[in-house]
């Protein structure tokens, strides 16, 4: 049942990496998912330079404007006081300030007053105070995505760290860091997160420092796995028998091999990350209150649906639905090119 | 006549590139019969398509194989027939045994639960009943205990009990025909006598038919009645077993007879496939014999009541000892290869792993040029590492799969400061290739690029960059096939000749044993039974456990005066 | 069987340690002052001082634990600082509540996604198969909170079909009228992801070798995959059931906050926003205990299920 040898010669040499490059070009669905993830990773830098969204905590909106789509909303007549018309009643007679009049009228005048038209619609809707929920999405998305994604780093940075001294030395070391496993592992997810947030605070470094310190310990078991499985294994027997120093058998010889399981791990956390930001920031234990994230507008959005105003919530939804999902199938779709064997039969 | 399989064609579908379906093409055509109470062995190395022909007349086949050609059984082709009729067949008129009992068997019901299961689907037996004609088949297939058997879990019994059990099942209704895929290949080789003893004697008993699949003819000559040989998914010869072993027409054939290290004779060196096949073209030479070591030579490694001991934990907190390696003394002389020789668990591959300090000592001494290995620092060792060199077992796991070969190669000379560049390194990598058989150009592939015999020698060529004198051969041709077996042997005899290196042969196979090796060290348990030259050894074997060793070895077809 | 029940109960003792003095360091060195947050914001400095001395902040960190570890150890978990209320009172009158919305979440997860699961593993590769991994891969990408607001919304603000918010004291109540709502939006979300998980389950052991003999033996598919790959799979199924269980006691505190049921989960949301300090605590301690039970009882249990398992 062996699929015949290709010829050592004809095919160009290439590594895992190439390898599966090729096949992940092969994989159409994960293509387009990968330019759709480019696609807004860009944005998030433009945003982040200052480029898009800059603004987006100036009321340009009236209210709750609705998305242009729908058109403005009817003005309603309630409760509005009429602003009478014609020039105001000259009081200079009985009003004792009189004489002031004219130096507050210089001083009046060195004065600009910008008289800003509020939108009557936006793109996407404004919100409670008339900010632009499209300029608020923009914003948010680069928030929440930047701290899913420097959350998963620091997570991966410290489970591979751990998991791999505990995989490969074992004795001693293997046993502390079991132990610190243990604790970080006896005390349910949520709590460790909620319990960090009670003494740190608010804030998008906060929340990066919060998850990445909670949420390392499922990939240190795996590349714990990893570790005592490849530690046996020849290849490393042979490094030690040529004379390879023990960070070269850690560093060069083994973890290479391990490093496609930790890409996929790390995609994963990201995902799950960026989610736990948006119910972090919803709590109020997440970004900081001048920042804007998915979960803060999802926060508004509560209150704003009972109104019948939708938008906002949408607007959330829809951003993180695409993003998210784009960058679920594109990890599947990575780790079906890094692990052949994986994938389903055609 | 049973069985008629004609013009077997066997694909796998690979996936699309390009929207076009990639097909592998496995079996290429192969057509065969199989009468009443005959035994036929199909034999070939790995790839040769032998299971997949054998698999695919019950439709055992993964869901991405394609068949077409002809299985007739009893005149009803298989075909074309109906999943529910062939599953009245498969257990109850055509059974199989496979290769590997331990995951064969489902692991979470006992050893009764799966015996009864072909009872009661095909016989319509009551529980109860099933379960003594069960106790009864266990009893046929010389299995100790059998009612405590039953109730066991097949965790719980050893590889050559898993596989009587799954013989007993296969048994269970009195099948026609027996498939036999590698049923022995992998258990210790006096195991394996048990087991073929075993299904030869049940066939006869039952007039049953055995299709028996194997890559060793040693095995195959003792057991079969017709041979068929195969390769790349063609049939190259079929036969009576006399007419294949004694006057093989097929120089593929011949070559495969040919190049099997055999306990007569002493070879120089071993015929290889290709050499073979072209050289019958030619007049055939007389084989060489291989030239007498000079035995005064010096000694150049000394070992003295080696001891290993691992710790495992048992009861509350206490440890108990597993004595891995118990007191194991040789001398090793320069030039020289002593074989060690003994079953799983014997210990053989700690105490080589230990002569390179990959494991610590428990006990012992190892005399290197007047030092003790096992006491050196750790800068000693360093410059130690260099005379003594290893070479495991595994082609597919000793090397590293994200190294390219040349990064491979350059590594051990980069630590050890050989050579004065890095320019000159890549050149003596590129000379020790060539060394070894293989072209320059390897220097930038990565090791999925090359076969099994092309790593080990790959590997091989990795523990020669730091100019060795010793070489620890881990089982290191045991995971490949008989031919490359060949080559790769026939490569460190050159070597041995050339650079005047000493081996240390590990390996459970006493044939390849007694082709390369001058001294001979057998063990059990840990411990040495016994040590002497290869021809004492091989000739007057004084232990009653090397007797018991020779003894199981497959000898292959003996012609009966 | 008693020696390892002793072992495993002596290998808890270090990781409880941990805990505890996990706990205890990250809320003395990163958490505020306890006795300004106590003293309110109106406090003067005497006030403050007096309340210090009261807690016994004034003395050195050692003694400090000293007094954190026996009160523990007597089961004393203090009183909330918010409410004086007694904490494991605290824990008596929720966990209830979170359990009855739990359990029956975990249940249901399980019971539902192993047979959707066990089908779209038998039809890998179909279209069928595609679709549903596709659905399940957008469905996730959405917030549970998008679920419980729009859910809330939906069915309980426009079409009525359930209370939008509420909780009463009767067990049957309860499960009849406030649990539904909390417990499908739940479903939804969860039931994606276990499938998924479920299904990389039973395609590991379809590839199995005894798969095959057991097909060699005659037996129809369907007693294949019933009998054989089910109870296979079943060791990793309550494998992820059993890793699951610690998490039913601090209950969703999303759930229990948008439909005010009085759980642990939405007691310790409001010990967080009101830097109630004993609350957080005690939880977290009390948790670490029960997780740790559980994954003893678990294990122990896990011999039934797993008969290669060696209790050493």
């Amino acid at each position: 049942m062996n699929a015949p040898l290709a010829g050592a010669g004809a095919e160009r040499s290439e590594g895992v990496w190439h390898a599966a490059w090729r096949r992940f070009k092969s994989d159409r669905v994960g293509l387009v998912c990968a330019v759709i993830v480019i696609a807004f990773l860009l944005l998030i830098v433009v945003a982040a330079l200052g480029g898009v969204a800059k603004d987006w905590q100036r009321e340009v909106g009236v209210a709750n404007a609705p998305p242009t789509f729908l058109g403005p909303r009817p003005a309603e007549a309630i409760g509005v006081i009429e602003v009478p018309k014609g020039p105001n009643v000259d009081l200079s007679a009985v009003d004792p300030l009189a004489p002031r009049y004219k130096e507050w009228e210089e001083r009046a005048a060195k004065f600009k007053t910008a008289e800003t038209v509020k939108a009557e619609t936006l793109p996407m809707g404004a919100d409670r105070l008339g900010r632009d929920v499209l300029a608020k999405a923009v914003k948010g998305t680069q928030i929440s995505v930047f701290v899913g994604v420097m959350a998963a780093i620091v997570a991966t940075a410290i489970g591979t760290l751990l998991g791999a001294f505990a995989g490969f030395f074992g004795g001693k070391v293997g046993d502390f860091l079991e132990w610190l496993y243990n604790v970080f592992e006896a005390i349910p997810g949520i709590l460790l997160i909620f319990a960090f947030a009670a003494v740190l605070g608010r804030g998008i470094g906060t929340v990066v420092l919060i998850l990445g310190l909670t949420g390392w310990t499922g990939l240190y078991r795996q590349v714990r796995a990893e570790f005592i499985k490849h530690r046996n294994r020849e290849y490393v027997r042979a490094a030690e028998a040529i004379g390879a120093s023990v960070w070269s058998r850690i560093f060069s010889h083994i973890l290479p091999n391990v490093s496609h399981v930790v890409l996929v791990r790390m995609s994963l956390l990201v995902v799950g990350f960026i989610k736990a930001e948006v119910i972090l920031s919803y709590l109020g234990l997440g970004v900081g209150i001048d920042d804007v994230s998915w979960g803060t507008m999802l926060a508004e959005a509560q209150s704003e649906l009972i109104l019948g105003h939708w938008w906002q919530l949408a607007a959330a939804t829809a951003f993180m639905a695409v993003f998210v999902t784009a960058f679920s199938l594109m990890a599947d779709a990575l780790r079906d090119a890094l692990d052949p064997k994986l994938r389903g039969l055609e | 006549m049973l069985l008629r399989i004609q013009d077997l064609h066997v694909a796998f579908r690979m996936g699309k590139v390009g929207g076009v379906v990639q097909r592998a093409e496995a079996v290429k055509g192969v057509s065969f019969d199989i009468a009443e109470n005959r035994t036929v062995a199909l034999v070939g190395e790995s790839g040769s398509g032998k299971s997949v022909t054998a698999m695919s007349i019950l439709n055992l086949l993964p869901d991405n194989a394609e068949r077409s050609g002809k299985i007739l059984w009893l005149g009803r082709d298989l075909l074309h027939t109906p999943m529910s009729e062939l599953q009245k067949l498969r257990g109850r008129e055509i059974a199989c045994v496979f290769q590997d009992p331990m995951t064969s068997l489902n692991p979470v019901f006992t050893v009764g639960d799966q015996l009864i299961e072909p009872l009661v689907k095909h016989m319509g037996l009551a529980k109860k009943a099933a379960l003594e004609r069960a106790e009864a088949l266990l009893v046929e297939v010389g299995m100790p205990e059998p009612k405590r058997r039953l109730a066991a879990y097949p965790h719980e019994l050893s590889g050559g009990q898993q596989q009587r059990v799954m013989i007993a099942m296969a048994l269970a209704c009195e099948p026609k025909l027996l498939i036999a895929d590698e049923p022995t290949t992998a258990l210790d080789v006096t195991i394996q006598r048990q087991i073929l003893e075993l299904i030869a004697a049940l066939q006869r008993k039952h007039r049953m038919s055995v299709l028996f699949i194997s890559h060793d003819l040693g095995v195959v000559g003792e057991i079969a009645d017709e041979v068929l040989v195969m390769r790349h998914g063609v049939i190259r010869e079929q036969g009576p077993v006399a007419q294949i072993f004694t006057a093989p027409k097929d120089p593929y054939t011949q070559a495969l007879l040919a190049c099997r290290p055999s306990l007569e004779g002493n070879p120089a060196r071993l015929m290889v496939i290709d050499d073979h096949i072209a050289q019958q073209a030619t007049a055939p030479r007389a084989v060489a014999q291989a030239v007498a070591k000079d035995p005064s030579a010096p000694v150049v490694l000394e070992v003295r009541s080696l001891a290993k001991s691992f710790w495992l934990k048992q009861g509350l907190f206490g440890k108990r000892e597993f004595k891995a390696v118990q007191g194991v003394d040789f001398k090793l002389r320069r030039g020289h290869t002593l074989g060690v020789v003994g079953e799983s668990g014997s210990g053989k591959t700690t105490m080589g792993l230990t002569l390179l300090r990959l494991h610590e000592p428990t006990h012992g001494e190892v005399i290197f040029d007047g030092q003790d290995l096992l006491r050196l620092s750790a800068s000693e060792r360093q410059v130690m590492r260099r005379r003594i060199q290893i070479v495991f077992q595994n082609p597919y796991a000793s090397l590293n799969p994200r190294f390219t070969i040349g990064q491979t190669l350059v590594e051990p000379m980069a630590i050890h400061q050989i050579g004065a560049s890095t320019t000159e390194r890549e050149q003596r990598a590129r000379a020790l290739l060539e060394r070894v058989g293989l072209d320059g150009s390897a220097f930038g592939k990565y090791p999925h690029e090359f076969s099994g015999g092309q790593r080990q020698r790959i590997a091989i060529a990795r523990a020669l960059t730091l100019s060795p004198e010793v070489l620890v051969l881990d089982e290191a041709v045991s995971a490949l096939d008989v031919s490359v077996q060949a080559q790769v042997l026939n490569l460190l005899r050159d070597l041995q000749d050339e650079l005047g290196l000493s081996y240390v042969f590990i390996s459970h196979d006493l044939a390849v044993v007694r082709f390369i090796s001058d001294e001979v060290l057998v063990m059990k348990d840990g411990i040495v039974v016994e040590q002497a030259s290869t021809e004492q050894i091989l000739a007057a074997p004084r232990e009653e456990y090397t007797q018991r060793l020779l003894a199981a070895i497959p000898r292959g077809y003996v012609s009966t005066p | 069987m008693a020696a390892y029940l002793i072992r495993r109960l002596w290998q808890m003792v270090p990781t409880l340690l941990g805990v505890v003095l996990l706990v205890f360091f990250l809320f003395k060195y990163f958490g505020g002052d306890p006795a300004e947050i106590l003293g309110g914001l109106n406090a003067t400095p005497e006030q403050i001082a007096a309340i210090r001395q009261q807690l016994g902040l004034d003395q050195s960190v050692w003694v400090q634990l000293g007094i954190y570890f026996k009160g523990i150890l007597a089961f004393d978990w203090g009183k909330s600082w918010a409410t004086n209320e007694a904490v494991s009172s605290l824990f008596a009158t929720r966990l209830p509540a979170t359990l009855t919305v739990m359990l029956p979440i975990l249940i249901l997860d399980a019971l539902l996604a192993l047979p959707i699961a066990m089908w779209v593993a038998y039809r890998r590769g179909s279209l069928t198969d595609r679709l549903i991994m596709v659905i399940s891969t957008v469905a996730l990408s959405i917030s549970f909170l998008v679920y419980i607001i729009v859910g809330q919304y939906l069915f309980g603000f426009q079409l009525g079909w359930f209370p939008v918010q509420g909780w009463s004291d009767s067990v049957w109540t309860n499960l009849a009228t406030y649990v539904p709502l909390p417990v499908l939006l739940a479903l939804m979300v969860g039931l994606a992801p276990q499938t998924r998980l479920y299904r990389s389950f039973f395609l590991d052991e379809m590839g199995q070798d005894y798969v095959r003999t057991a097909r060699a033996k005659g037996l129809t598919e369907n007693t294949v995959m019933f009998k054989h790959v089910l109870r296979n799979a079943m060791i990793p199924i309550l494998t992820n059931i059993g890793l699951a269980l610690p998490g039913v006691f601090v209950g969703s505190f999303l759930i229990e906050v948008f439909f005010s049921i009085p759980g642990l989960g939405r007691e310790v949301l409001l010990a967080v926003n009101r830097s109630d300090y004993p609350v957080i605590q005690a939880v977290t301690v009390y948790l670490a205990v029960i997780t740790m039970v559980i994954n003893l009882t678990v294990d122990v249990l896990f011999k039934l299920v797993d008969p290669r398992v060696v209790l050493k």
